[in-house]
C-alpha cells in the first residue's frame, strides 16, 4: 500500500478535505471519495472530454490531473449548477433542444459550455473549436451548438 | 484508477521546488500533467516520487526591459489570449491554441510543453523563430539556454540532472511584420502534428525581406530551424520565383522519418507545401 496524502479543495462550493492515495485522479476524487458520478469516464487519455470538470472556471480534463495538484481549488461538476433546485440555462437547452441522446458526452459538454458562456465566448465558429475536443457519438453536434445558442440568450 | 505513484512532494514556493530537485533529481516533475498522466497510464514510471508544480511555478506574462517573460506555468490558454504576447509574436499565440482541445490547453504549460521535447511541441517552431531564451533554475541560480540548443532529441532536453524550467524569455525589441503558425494532422482540431510550421519575416518599404526566420516541428529528430529556407528569402520581394525557391529549400532543412502518423515523403510534401501557403499569405496574394 503506498502511503496516504491529505488534500484539500472545493466541490461545488463545499470545503472538503480527503485522504487518498498519492496517485489518485482528480475523476476518480470526484466520483468514488466524492460521490458525485455525474461526471464520467471515456478514455482516461484527455481525449473524447467525458470527464471534463471546472478548475476555477475553466475546464480541464480531469482524467488527466491528480487530485493532489488540486489542493486549495475550486472544482464544479454538473452537479454544482443546479441552483435552489433550478438547473442551469445549458442544462435546460440540452433537454429542450434534444441536444441529449445517450447522454454520456453530456456532462462534459454541457461543463465546456458553461465556460463558452461564462467566459462570453459566443462566436459560433470559436464554440465549435473550443467545443472540439468534447466528442458525442450520437447527436453530431447540431442540437448541441442549438442549445449553446438557446442558453447564450437565456443566460444573463 | 489511481496512477501508480509512491510519493508526491507539494513544495510552497519554486525555491523549494528548486531545491529539493537538486537533492533529489530522481523525482518526476509533474506540471499540468497532461502529457505525463498519459504515459503514466500507459505503465510507464510506475512508483514514481511526484514532485507537483501545479502551484508554485511562475505563470505570468510581463514585459521585462526588450524581453517578454513568460512563466514556465502559463498555460496554452493564457498564452493563446495574452495581449503583449498577440502583438509581438502572434505565431506563439495561434499554437498554444492548437495544443490538443480546449481543456487540455486551459491545463497545459509551456514548461511542460518544452520539457517534453517532442519533435511535434507545438509551441517550438514559433520559439525558435522567436529566438526565445529557456531560463532554466538549478542549485546554482537561473541560466539561460538558447531556444536552439534546447532541444536534444525525441525526448530529450538539455536540462541539468536537478534543473527546472523557470520561464522563457522572447526578445521582442524589433517585432516581425509577419508572424504565423501552422500545423497539419489527420483532423482538423485536437490533433498532433504531422508537419508544423512557423516563419517570421521583416519587410521593408519596398517589399524586400529584410530578416526572416523558419522553424518546422514533426520533421526531425528535434523542432528545428530552416536555415536554407532563411537564406533564400533574405533580400528579396515574395514573388512567385522567391517563394518556389524557398519551397525547394526546405527540403533541405528537414530529415523526416516514417512513423505511426505518417510516412517520410508525406511529411516532405507537406512541409513544401505548408512553406508555400504561408509564403503566399505573407506576399498577400
Ligand atoms: C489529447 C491530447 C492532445 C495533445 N495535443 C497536443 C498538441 O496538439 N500539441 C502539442 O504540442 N502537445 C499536445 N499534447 C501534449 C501535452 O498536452 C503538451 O505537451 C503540454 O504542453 C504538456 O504540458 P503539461 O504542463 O501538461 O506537462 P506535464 O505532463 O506536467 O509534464 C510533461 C513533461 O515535462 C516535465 N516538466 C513539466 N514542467 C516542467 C518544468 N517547469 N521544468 C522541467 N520539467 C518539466 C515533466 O516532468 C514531464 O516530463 C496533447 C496531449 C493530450 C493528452
Ligand atoms: S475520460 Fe478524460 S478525456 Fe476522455
Ligand atoms: S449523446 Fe451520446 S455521446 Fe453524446
Amino acid at each position: 500500500m503506498p502511503e496516504t496524502i491529505i488534500i484539500h479543495l472545493t466541490i461545488n462550493g463545499t470545503g472538503r478535505s480527503f485522504r487518498t492515495p498519492p496517485g489518485r485522479r482528480l475523476l476518480d476524487l470526484i466520483r468514488d471519495d466524492a460521490g458525485q458520478t455525474g461526471t464520467k469516464e471515456g478514455c482516461g487519455a484527455g481525449e473524447c472530454g467525458a470527464c471534463t470538470v471546472l478548475l476555477d472556471g475553466l475546464p480541464i480534463p480531469s482524467c488527466l490531473v491528480l487530485a493532489a495538484s488540486c489542493e486549495g481549488h475550486e472544482i464544479t461538476t454538473v452537479e454544482g449548477l443546479v441552483h435552489d433546485g433550478s438547473p442551469h440555462a445549458v442544462q435546460e437547452a440540452m433537454v429542450e433542444t434534444g441536444g441529449v441522446q445517450c447522454g454520456f458526452c453530456t456532462p462534459g459538454v454541457i461543463m465546456t459550455s458553461v465556460a463558452l458562456l461564462e467566459n462570453s465566448i459566443d462566436d459560433r465558429e470559436e464554440q465549435g473549436r473550443r467545443l472540439a475536443g468534447n466528442l458525442c457519438r450520437c447527436t453530431g453536434y447540431e442540437k448541441i451548438f442549438h442549445a449553446l445558442e438557446v442558453a447564450g440568450t437565456t443566460d444573463d | 484508477m489511481d496512477l501508480s505513484v509512491k510519493d508526491i512532494y507539494r513544495p510552497l514556493t519554486f525555491d523549494e521546488a528548486v531545491a529539493a530537485f537538486s537533492d533529489e533529481p530522481s523525482m518526476l516533475p509533474i506540471a499540468g500533467g497532461t502529457d505525463i498522466s498519459v504515459q503514466m497510464r500507459a505503465g510507464k514510471f510506475a512508483g514514481a516520487h511526484l514532485l507537483d508544480l501545479s502551484g508554485v511555478l511562475p505563470r505570468s506574462i510581463s514585459a521585462d526591459g526588450g524581453f517578454i517573460e513568460i512563466g514556465a506555468g502559463a498555460t496554452m490558454d493564457e498564452i493563446a489570449d495574452s495581449g503583449p504576447l498577440r502583438s509581438v509574436c502572434p505565431a506563439l499565440c495561434q499554437a498554444a491554441r492548437k495544443v490538443g482541445a480546449w481543456p487540455i490547453q486551459c491545463r497545459a504549460t509551456l514548461g511542460g510543453n518544452l520539457a517534453n521535447a517532442s519533435p511535434a511541441a507545438d509551441t517550438a517552431p514559433p520559439l525558435l523563430v522567436a529566438d526565445a531564451l529557456v531560463v532554466a533554475a538549478g542549485q546554482g541560480g537561473l541560466r539561460n539556454i538558447e531556444a536552439e540548443d534546447f532541444f536534444a532529441g525525441p525526448g530529450e532536453n538539455t536540462l541539468k540532472p536537478g534543473e527546472l524550467i523557470h520561464s522563457i524569455r522572447l526578445p521582442v525589441t524589433d517585432p516581425p511584420s509577419f508572424s504565423r503558425f501552422t500545423k497539419l494532422g489527420w483532423q482538423r482540431e485536437q490533433i498532433i502534428s504531422v508537419v508544423s510550421l512557423s516563419i517570421s519575416l521583416h519587410l521593408n518599404d519596398q517589399g524586400l525581406v529584410t530578416k526572416a526566420a523558419a522553424a518546422l516541428g514533426a520533421v526531425a529528430a528535434t523542432p528545428k530551424r530552416a536555415p536554407s529556407v532563411e537564406a533564400v528569402l533574405v533580400g528579396h520581394s515574395l514573388d512567385p520565383a522567391a517563394i518556389s525557391r524557398a519551397v525547394e529549400a526546405v527540403q533541405n532543412d528537414i530529415t523526416p522519418i516514417d512513423d505511426i502518423r505518417a510516412p517520410a515523403w508525406y511529411r516532405r510534401v507537406a512541409a513544401a507545401t505548408l512553406v508555400e501557403r504561408m509564403l503566399e499569405e505573407a506576399s498577400g496574394a
